[in-house]
């Protein structure tokens, strides 16, 4: 009996341990799945925050890391942009360059938008962000650019596309950036030194980088505007051709704070550059400046509960349009009143944009995401000054005009409350959509309902599908209503926003998990697209324009040692001006465009690479005489050395070996030619990090 | 634009290769480890006590393989749960059925993928991926970051003799489709 006692309390404590041991067994493996369900949606967060699931999501979107930019010599924002598939460069006479996504009305700006770090930093002026383009690319981690007008991002309506400029205050657990220190010089006397720190502690977190560039770059120009009698038959003798000042002199301090569910992003740009092509189309001097600083300040609060995030943003940004330069040339003649010293003209416009926005995600519906939001812009011109010789003697001494002869309206404003409500559903592992729409509501124009429907379907591991349609549209910029008392642009602020709509479709072929084949087919509806001509300066509704094309994209590896990128785009249309009953096939648009890069890895320390660039001839507008813009093709090439003990780079660079003829067509009745971009030029780049 | 169409469906149908998205290597550096532990059978698979996570590279990806090991001493301090573990970097043309290792972790390869899933296979000890296609190659699990992030599973190559997971790790990974 005690025996039996004796067994059976054995076997009780034995069934306690096995199952005290199974229970920490099970509490174990508990904490271990936990674990890797923890990490995977870490790595899904950074891998969605930072775009390296672009096959998945529902736009088309490329993305370049700053890093394998660097290695490829590119130098600042605007060469990496001109990788993307489908987009070319245009300028102006202010050397105010813009990227034209899909041949997308190449004399408008706006037409794109550009975030730094998630802010919207379009000048209100002319919403463009040519300032910005010139960044040194060491200062920038990744460029993200989403073609489509499927890329609106917090309220903020792309029309053609949208860039997003990350910088390396990106910060992810696992992936903290290094402190920088970065050198470069190039041809046209360019230098350029800039910096990066992180402070960390605890909760808080600060991120400074800083850089400095210049250059005194001129390039060959003209004959100028007048040549074509813009200023009248008897002033094209003074007509000039010569170098025009396109140098640079720009600063920036950028600063972003974060602590606890707080963050400060703010940044101040001084871009200073010469005077282009002259703002009245006459070659300017070699002093004369155009000043486009930015400076923005955002306040952000987000906060994440089980099935809610919220995102509350408030911010304030300042820009300016400040040019003081010799606007026409010695011995103009203007109604027999003789200029002998020509015209001198300082024109400051400064704006300021305070904005809020507020935007709720929830996810308690199983499968779905909600997000419901609205953002408020209130944009005004808070000072202005027009500036320009004595009209009524031809005295060169300046005579303020701001209130008689305004170059711009001093008391422009516009409010804008955009309301924004999306649904993502995950159907199943397979398939997915992305439907909602924006409404905004201005103190001028009303858009009303921009809808967009997306789906992302992945048939297997290899194969991808997505479509899209999407509404937007681009509202007026302060150039095109407000400017006043000038012989080329007459402002108006009757227009209408500019609407696109835009049908959608992808299909990639993943044949590794980093090499895939991308094809995307596009059918573009643009109507009441904003339009100027030197025959009717004033701005209108004039021109519907159907563009359609394609994009093919390639990423991939010859040997293990290589890495190899092509893209190939076409686009073709035709453009309605509506006021003159004309149609025409698409103007100043390249019809095809081909970019690729090949990097070869030599060993773990040495690499080599080219970039090639081929831009297609162009058409002129209705009347333009000239020429088609011809045919253009350059190859980059460059050598990176990365000293993996030291942690530093040199890269040496050859842009354009074979001095291509690089240029960016000039409008009708303008600069008889073209504007010239650069030749055969180098580039040195250092950087260590820390 | 006909020429510039052929060169580059010809051009795009020649090349085929690969490149290291360092984001996907860090995932599976965090991941695949604690895979193991998931492992009832794995006190079978240690070297002296050791797990030995021995990651497979070709010659011209040396230091790839480096800053994994780098990546896994960062973030697992010496420690995958209670066991004390090595990093072994082995070259492709080196790994035997002798080398010593608990799980085997590949980066990619034109040559040897099936030769290092063989050994795999022989010695019964897992077989991580870094680029899913080489499930179909004998491999047992890959990580991708799709929409989300996604464990695959080939249940084909799965030896319940010498690797026994827990039930509980099936709900989390997505079982490959042999017919993709």
């Amino acid at each position: 009996m005690k025996h039996k006692v004796f067994y059976n309390q054995s076997l009780l404590i034995s069934a306690i341990l096995l199952l005290v041991s199974l229970n920490d067994l099970s509490a174990k493996t508990g904490s271990i799945l936990e674990s890797i369900s923890s990490e995977m949606k870490h790595f899904n967060n950074i891998a969605t925050e930072t775009k390296q699931n672009e096959h998945y999501q529902p736009y088309i979107i490329s993305v370049f890391q700053g890093k394998k930019l660097q290695k490829l010599g590119v130098s600042n924002l605007k060469e990496a942009l001109t990788l993307v598939p489908g987009v070319d460069m245009a300028t102006d006479n202010f050397n105010n360059q813009t990227p034209i996504f899909r041949g997308s009305n190449s004399l408008a700006y706006g037409q794109s938008k550009l975030f730094i770090d998630g802010v919207l930093v379009n000048n209100v002026f002319f919403d463009a962000y040519s300032e910005y383009l010139s960044i040194p690319i060491e200062m920038i981690k990744r460029v993200e650019v989403v073609r489509g007008p499927g890329s609106r991002t917090d309220g903020v309506n792309a029309y053609a596309g949208s860039i997003h400029v990350v910088t390396y205050a990106e910060d992810f657990k696992g992936f903290e950036s290094r402190d920088k220190l970065i050198f470069k010089y190039g041809s046209y006397n360019y230098g350029m030194g800039g910096f990066m720190k992180t402070f960390k502690a605890k909760d808080f977190r600060l991120f400074v980088d800083f850089f400095y560039q210049e250059d005194d770059k001129e390039l060959p120009a003209g004959p100028d505007g007048l040549s074509q009698g813009v200023f009248g038959a008897n002033n094209v003798s003074l007509s000039r051709s010569g170098d025009a000042p396109l140098w640079l002199r720009d600063y920036s301090l950028g600063v972003n704070l974060t602590y606890k569910d707080f963050s400060i992003k703010a940044r101040m740009l001084e871009h200073t550059g010469g005077s282009a092509y002259g703002i009245n189309l006459a070659l300017p001097q070699r002093s004369d400046r155009l000043k486009l600083p930015s400076y923005y300040f955002e306040l952000a609060y987000k906060k994440q509960t089980d099935n809610y995030k919220l995102d509350i943003k408030a911010g304030v940004k300042y820009d300016t349009f400040d040019s003081k330069s010799k606007l026409l040339p010695n011995n103009l003649n203007v109604n027999n009143i003789i200029f002998t010293d020509g015209i001198r003209g300082e024109h400051f416009s400064k704006q300021r944009t305070v904005y809020q926005s507020s935007y709720l995600k929830y996810s308690g519906i199983n499968n779905h995401l909600i997000t419901a939001g609205y953002r408020f812009m209130k944009e005004e011109t808070i000072d202005m000054a027009s500036k320009l010789s004595n009209r009524a003697t031809g005295d060169v001494e300046l005579v303020d005009y701001s209130d008689t002869l305004p170059f711009f309206d001093g008391d422009a404003k516009r409010n804008t409350l955009i309301l924004s409500l999306q649904d993502e559903f995950q159907f199943n592992n397979d398939l997915s959509f992305i439907y909602g729409f924006n409404y905004e509501q201005t103190s001028y124009e009303n858009a009303g309902i921009d809808p967009r429907v997306s789906m992302v379907y992945q048939l297997d591991l290899e194969n991808i599908f997505k479509t899209i349609y999407s509404r937007s549209h681009r509202n007026a910029s302060w150039q095109e209503m407000f400017t006043k008392n000038n012989r080329a642009r007459v402002g108006n602020t009757k227009l209408k926003p500019e609407y696109v709509d835009a049908f959608e479709f992808a299909y990639i072929k993943k044949y590794t998990s980093d090499s895939y084949f991308q094809t995307n087919l596009f059918y573009l509806l643009n109507k009441d697209q904003i339009y100027n001509s030197s025959t009717d300066p004033e701005y209108k509704n004039a021109v519907d324009t159907d563009i359609y094309g394609f994009e093919l994209e390639y990423k991939g590896n010859i040997s293990s040692v290589d890495e190899l990128y092509l893209n190939y785009s076409y686009v073709t249309g035709k453009t309605n001006r509506k006021d003159e009953g004309k149609s025409e096939s698409l103007p100043n648009v390249a019809h095809q465009l081909a970019k690729g890069y090949y990097i070869y890895n030599l060993n773990n320390a040495l690499s080599l690479s080219s970039v090639a660039k081929y831009v297609g001839s162009k058409d002129r507008v209705s009347g333009d005489t000239r020429d088609k813009l011809k045919t253009y093709s350059t190859l980059d090439t460059s050598l990176n050395y990365k000293n993996q003990k030291y942690n530093y780079s040199l890269t040496a660079s050859i842009k354009n070996i074979f001095n291509a003829k690089v240029t960016y067509s000039s409008p009708p009745n303008t600069y008889i030619e073209d504007y010239a971009q650069e030749r055969r030029n180098f580039l040195i780049a250092f950087t260590k990090e820390f | 634009m006909k020429k510039i169409f052929l060169v580059f469906f010809i051009f795009g149908s020649l090349v085929y290769g690969y490149h290291y998205d360092n984001l996907l290597l860090k995932a599976q550096a965090s991941i695949f480890p604690k895979i193991m532990l998931l492992d009832k059978k794995l006190e079978n698979k240690l070297v002296d006590g050791k797990i030995v996570y021995t990651i497979v590279y070709g010659k011209n990806d040396y230091q790839t393989a480096l800053n994994i090991n780098s990546f896994i001493d960062e973030n697992h301090k010496g420690h995958f749960d209670k066991y004390d573990y090595r990093v072994d970097l082995v070259e492709f043309t080196d790994l035997s059925q002798e080398t010593q290792a608990s799980a085997i972790y590949a980066l990619n390869s034109n040559q040897y993928i099936e030769k290092v899933a063989e050994i795999a296979k022989k010695k019964g000890i897992i077989a991580f991926a870094y680029d899913i296609s080489n499930l179909k190659n004998g491999f047992l699990f890959s990580l991708m970051l799709e929409k989300s992030a996604v464990l695959y599973l080939n249940k084909e190559n799965l030896y319940p003799k010498k690797i026994d997971f827990v039930e509980s790790l099936f709900q989390i990974v997505r079982f490959l489709n042999t017919n993709n």
